[in-house]
């Protein structure tokens, strides 16, 4: 087991012929602890699996370097990283049986017998894989076989870390739930650093500690599920995590404070007036009022989800969703909405602008 | 009522008929064959198959023939797998050109190879060896091969290649232990296609060789002897070059439809 550190790491597949290279990751510094539970989110395309290919060395970056314990390990092979890897769509030897599936790994680094077989029906015993040890492995289920590929990432007790690239896509949704919290539980029984690559906000914040967002090929923040829901560094992060998504609205400033659409708001914090670039400011739909004077607003739309409403309301050209208690009635004439100055952030060229005076 | 089965079975019977014609006269003497036309042979004889089975020009002819297209698929499916895997896995500037490349050398006729071919052969003392027919073979049987490996190998995930890695296996060892029995149906396939067209050969095959390593169906050629046409002996010999076909056929047969789903024979 070993700190995990990206130092300036860059990465570009081959382009065409005659075309400059598009970087898929573009200048990552991350240090994964020792012991943590990550998650790494972000849309399809993003980067994610790139940088887990990095850590296993199935990809050299073209830039920078990677640390084991400040062992340089950039140029190490696959092999010889110790690292356990489930990608997303199952893959078994499907010349073998499930025991001898789970076992090869061990078998390759020479482990007794006896304590092979131990592991491998204490890991079999976890995925509910016990009755199907002497199976082949080609006759399983596409779920099946992914438990499989998810069993033979945990068997190996030696590892640095385990990585997991979306390993539950093609797992039934109820067994979703069950693996995750086995995955979950495993973490705290084995410590071994974990890094659980998805792009579903649900698994990501239920699963780590810490969440790692993703986004063009960039780490836009990394936090604890409260402060990327609190706190989004990023408007990308605001909108990207929450349902739905933080309101990103074009504004102004004025002495420090913004403005939206002719009404001055409060932000909580006073910023640096002379700010260039584009400015908005984010409010989560959990922060938005129905209240007697505010932003005059036109409601379009209300979807009643149960315990709460998303009430979608337009201002000119901007659309705003909020959330509205079950309980909470919904103006008829002439709604006005105000925003909590307390949870109001202001983002200049997509990054948040923090208070002036911190 | 349902006639559907009359088609098919017309089919059926207007390929048989041929076969069975061959068949048949294997079992008659040339006499009969010359005499006129009979369903049945009148008087059946197991002389010709005996012939061929005692007489050593006769029966070499097969043991050439198998020699040099089991040394062809041999060296095609071995050539063929890392350059198959090179295909499917890699990207490298001009592949897809190269690839199509391979094919291009189907399309031209064995006719044209046949002259440089018997120089060269020549040249390096290989006239009339068993190597000489399997390594001309090779012209055509390694494009084949390669076409056909890299649609079985693409249908396997890059991701059983990583998890080898992962799970410690160097190259080497995952592609002989892991890969290659992954793909044991595709190898069957490409060994078939290997065996057919290098035994069906002919003109090439015959080129290269004048009697150590003469094939069968240069033997076949030369029916007219003294005792004139010898046509039961032609078709016990033609009878019996079905058969090989039909054991390789009978093993891969539930993997060439695979191979056609691919696209890939």
């Amino acid at each position: 087991m070993s700190r995990i550190e990206f130092r300036d790491v860059r990465h570009a597949y081959p382009p065409p012929p005659g075309q400059a290279p598009v970087y898929a990751l573009k200048e990552v510094s991350q240090v994964w602890e020792d012991g943590g539970a990550y998650a790494l989110l972000g849309p399809s395309g993003c980067g994610k699996t790139t940088l887990l290919n990095i850590i296993s060395g199935l990809l050299t970056p073209s830039e920078g370097s990677i640390r084991f314990d400040e062992r340089d390990v950039t140029g190490l092979p696959t092999s010889e990283r110790q690292i356990a890897q489930v990608f997303q769509f199952p893959v078994v030897y499907d010349t073998m049986s499930v025991f001898d599936n789970l076992a090869f790994p061990l078998r390759n680094r020479g482990m007794p017998e006896s304590r092979v077989s131990q592991r491998v029906t204490e890991i079999a015993e976890m995925l509910d894989l016990s009755e199907r040890l002497g199976q082949r492995a080609s006759g399983l289920t596409a779920d099946g076989k992914q438990k499989i590929s998810l069993g033979r990432g945990l068997v190996r007790e030696d590892v640095n870390a385990i990585l997991f690239d979306e390993p539950l896509t093609v797992i039934d949704p109820h067994l979703k739930w069950q693996l995750r919290s086995k995955l979950k539980e495993l973490h705290q029984q084995i410590g071994v650093t974990m890094i659980y690559v998805t792009h579903d906000q649900v698994e990501a914040l239920t699963f780590a500690d810490k969440v790692v967002v993703m986004h063009d090929g960039g780490v836009v923040q990394v936090g604890s599920p409260v402060e990327l829901f609190n706190r989004p560094r990023h408007t990308f992060v605001g909108y990207f995590i929450g349902s739905p998504g933080m309101n990103i609205l074009p504004c102004s400033l004025d002495r420090g404070q913004p403005v939206f659409a002719n009404n001055l708001l409060s932000s909580g914090y006073p910023v640096d007036t002379d700010l260039s670039g584009k400015l908005e400011i984010g409010i989560r739909p959990e922060f938005i009022r129905f209240s007697d004077d505010g932003i005059a607003v036109e409601i379009q739309k209300v979807e009643d989800l149960g315990r709460y409403q998303v009430v979608t309301v337009r201002h000119e050209s901007s659309q705003i969703k909020m959330l509205v208690g079950e309980d909470q009635a919904i103006p008829s004439e002439d709604p006005k909405i105000s925003f909590d100055p307390d949870n109001l952030r202001i983002y200049c060229d997509d990054w948040v602008v923090e208070s002036a005076h911190a | 009522m349902n006639k559907k089965w009359i088609l098919p079975t017309l089919y059926i019977l207007f390929l048989m008929l041929p076969i069975y014609g061959l068949l048949s006269m294997s079992f008659k003497t040339t006499n009969e064959i010359l005499g006129g036309f009979s369903f049945f042979p009148q008087q059946f004889t197991l002389a010709n198959y005996t012939k061929i089975f005692t007489d050593p020009t006769w029966y070499n002819g097969y043991i050439n023939s198998l020699i040099y297209v089991c040394i062809n698929t041999l060296i095609s499916v071995s050539v063929a797998l890392p350059a198959a895997y090179a295909f499917s896995r890699y990207r490298f500037l001009g592949d897809k050109h190269l690839f199509f490349w391979l094919l291009t050398n189907r399309m031209a006729p064995p006719a044209v190879f046949a002259l440089p071919f018997f120089q060269l052969y020549s040249a390096i003392e290989l006239f009339d060896t068993h190597l000489a027919v399997a390594l001309a073979h090779c012209l055509f049987n390694i494009p084949l091969a390669v076409w056909i490996l890299e649609g079985f190998m693409s249908g396997i995930p890059k991701e059983l290649d990583e998890t080898a890695y992962l799970d410690g296996y160097s190259f080497p060892r995952f592609f002989i232990r892991i890969f290659i029995p992954t793909i044991a149906a595709g190898i069957g396939v490409a060994a078939f296609f290997c065996f057919m067209y290098s035994w069906v050969e002919l003109l090439l095959a015959k080129t290269l060789t004048s009697v150590d390593a003469k094939p069968i169906a240069a033997t076949m050629t030369r029916t007219a002897s003294t005792s004139g046409y010898e046509l039961g002996l032609l078709a016990a010999a033609g009878s019996l070059t079905i058969i090989p076909g039909a054991i390789v056929i009978y093993f891969v047969r539930n993997y060439i439809a695979k191979g056609f789903a691919l696209g890939r024979v």
